[in-house]
């Protein structure tokens, strides 16, 4: 057949660096940028569309790396702000990083196995792959606010700030920063945090039901999923104490990418493969 | 005199005791921790890569046996395993003791909020005690687990469960084979391997079908299909028919599960919350 899913997704990785192009050549959120990017997310659509077609009921094997970037695309194609900085051009950056990553060293040749024909399994794998990208976004909005330098200026709140009786929620600004580039990227890592959370109960569920235990330590990505978790659960904890300034705050928020590039993505990539 | 002389080492020892509790409950002491377990974690990710066999018996030996053999002879590989336990404790108390801090403050204000938003609250604490369990579920697992690895059953040769008189026959094996022709691999290949099951309880006898991902329960016993054979239409190498079962009595799981439930509802408190103030 002259057409297959990896094909497909070589095809939208080329969108995706001509979007890229084009974002710089003619601006970042001009119609060309962005309809060469919806092509992209429509061949990466098909491409993982085939994969799991060809794997139901079970799951498709590390198919992460090729998800990513659709999630983040898909995300990025429905954003409406358009004072967000760098974070348009930083999230479509990734989006390339990622898509040429998995293009030069796929790993998701290997068959699906068996055991995967859960919807656990599933929810495992979708609710993870939409966290990383909620936190890929939310390291494009902290550093797109250390660029503007106009992050949030507060210094946070101690944490028994929400036992008065203020309405406000500890994780919610005040109405002067709610749309500060900090408070953005606090939003996209709450729902990161939840994401991630939720994959990490299903995985859990999908672990007890299929081997009778909730860790199975033949898969050494339990550790970074866990360390990523604690990652984000120190800057929320952050965010309550006020202990560090909003720049640093700032500073760790950005670093999440590369955690989550390091940690998650790295250890679904492959040996290298030319690709034509 | 006297009773001043005596007051003050009481007083002073119950200083200390505070002094104690607020550093464990510190927000500070929560940041450290989440900063060291996440190195200690990325550093457990590269042994573990490495020496996944060393970590594997984890899965069915349980903790101390693992500790005395694996865990002992091979430190370069299993230290980071051990600081994980010792972090994990101190998070587990720190949680613990910042979040009771919170809970009684929160009761003692129970006036200056509306009872709804009252309920709301209390959604991030749920959500901390619920970690405590999820963990103390795991440890409890690790700790208290029986565990029968590998039990080969054939057609029509009982088994009894341990300490029971429960007698589990192997019937049949009854598979569903994948359909269509879109992996070739997995042509001909089992997709579903379901095990016809009898079970024999004293007088009582019931049927029961086991396959992956859908364990059987009986006397506290969870049974789980490990393996089967044969694993083609046409049977392969080998076309004896088997089934391998893990059988396990955890007291953890309901712990660990009763966690993730309940720390699922308290993020979704949060979230609620957290929604309903956003938009004002």
């Amino acid at each position: 057949m002259l057409i297959n899913a990896q094909l497909l997704f070589k095809i939208a990785a080329c969108f995706y660096g001509m979007s890229l192009i084009c974002a710089f050549v003619f601006g970042q959120r001009s119609r060309t940028a962005l309809l060469v990017l919806v092509l992209g997310l429509l061949a990466n659509m098909a491409a993982v569309g085939w994969r799991y077609w060809l794997a139901w009921p079970m799951l498709p094997m590390y198919m992460g790396p090729v998800v990513l970037p659709l999630f983040l695309g898909v995300m990025l194609a429905l954003s409406r702000h358009r004072d967000g900085g760098w974070t348009w051009p930083a999230v479509l950056t990734l989006i390339v990083v990622i898509a040429l990553a998995a293009v030069l060293f796929p790993k998701d040749y290997y068959i699906p196995f068996v055991k995967s024909q859960t919807i656990w399994a599933h929810l495992f794998f979708w609710f993870g792959v939409a966290g990383r990208g909620c936190f890929l976004i939310a390291a494009a909005w902290a550093m797109a606010g250390l660029t503007m330098g106009r992050g949030e200026t507060e210094r946070g709140r101690n944490g028994d700030t929400q036992f008065k009786s203020s309405p406000r929620h500890p994780l919610t600004p005040s109405p002067r920063h709610s749309s500060s580039p900090a408070s953005r990227s606090m939003l996209w890592t709450v729902w990161g945090f939840t994401l991630w959370t939720l994959s990490m109960f299903t995985g859990e569920l999908w672990s007890y039901l299929g081997w009778g235990t909730p860790v199975v330590w033949d898969d050494p990505a339990i550790t970074t999923t866990m360390a990523t978790w604690f990652f984000y659960i120190c800057l929320l904890h952050l965010h309550l104490t006020g202990s560090w300034t909003a720049r640093g705050r700032g500073m760790y928020a950005a670093a999440g990418a590369l955690v989550v590039l390091v940690l998650n993505c790295v250890p679904e990539l492959g040996p290298f493969r030319w690709p034509l | 005199m006297l009773e001043l002389a005596v007051s003050q080492p009481n007083k002073s020892a119950s200083s200390v005791v505070r002094l104690v509790w607020n550093k464990l409950g510190s927000i500070h002491l929560t940041v450290i921790l989440c900063l060291l377990l996440t190195a200690d974690l990325t550093i457990g990710y590269i042994c573990l890569n490495r020496r996944t066999i060393l970590f594997a018996p984890l899965n069915d030996i349980g903790l101390a046996t693992w500790i005395q053999t694996y865990g002992k002879s091979n430190l370069v590989y299993t230290m980071w395993f051990f600081v994980l336990l010792g972090l994990l404790t101190l998070l587990c108390v720190n949680t613990f003791v910042c979040t009771t801090d919170r809970v009684v403050s929160l009761i003692a204000r129970r006036r200056h909020f509306r009872p709804r938003r009252l309920f709301f609250k209390f959604a991030p604490h749920i959500m901390h005690y619920a970690m405590i369990i999820i963990l103390g579920g795991y440890l409890c697992s690790y700790l208290f687990s029986q565990v029968l690895i590998t039990r080969t059953l054939i057609p029509d040769v009982p088994f009894n469960l341990p300490g029971t008189d429960a007698r589990i026959t192997l019937i049949e094996l009854d598979p569903l084979y994948y359909k269509g022709d879109r992996l070739p691999a997995f042509e001909d290949r089992v997709l579903q391997p379901r095990a016809k099951l009898q079970i024999m309880d004293g007088d009582r006898q019931q049927s029961a079908m086991l396959t992956y991902n859908r364990p059987l329960r009986c006397h506290g016993y969870s049974m789980f299909l490990k393996d089967f054979n044969p694993k083609r239409k046409d049977g392969g190498m080998n076309r004896k028919v088997r089934i391998d079962l893990t059988i396990r009595k955890d007291p953890g799981v309901i712990l660990y599960l009763a966690g993730i439930i309940l720390f699922t509802v308290g993020m979704a408190m949060y979230l609620a919350e957290w929604m309903a103030v956003r938009k004002g």
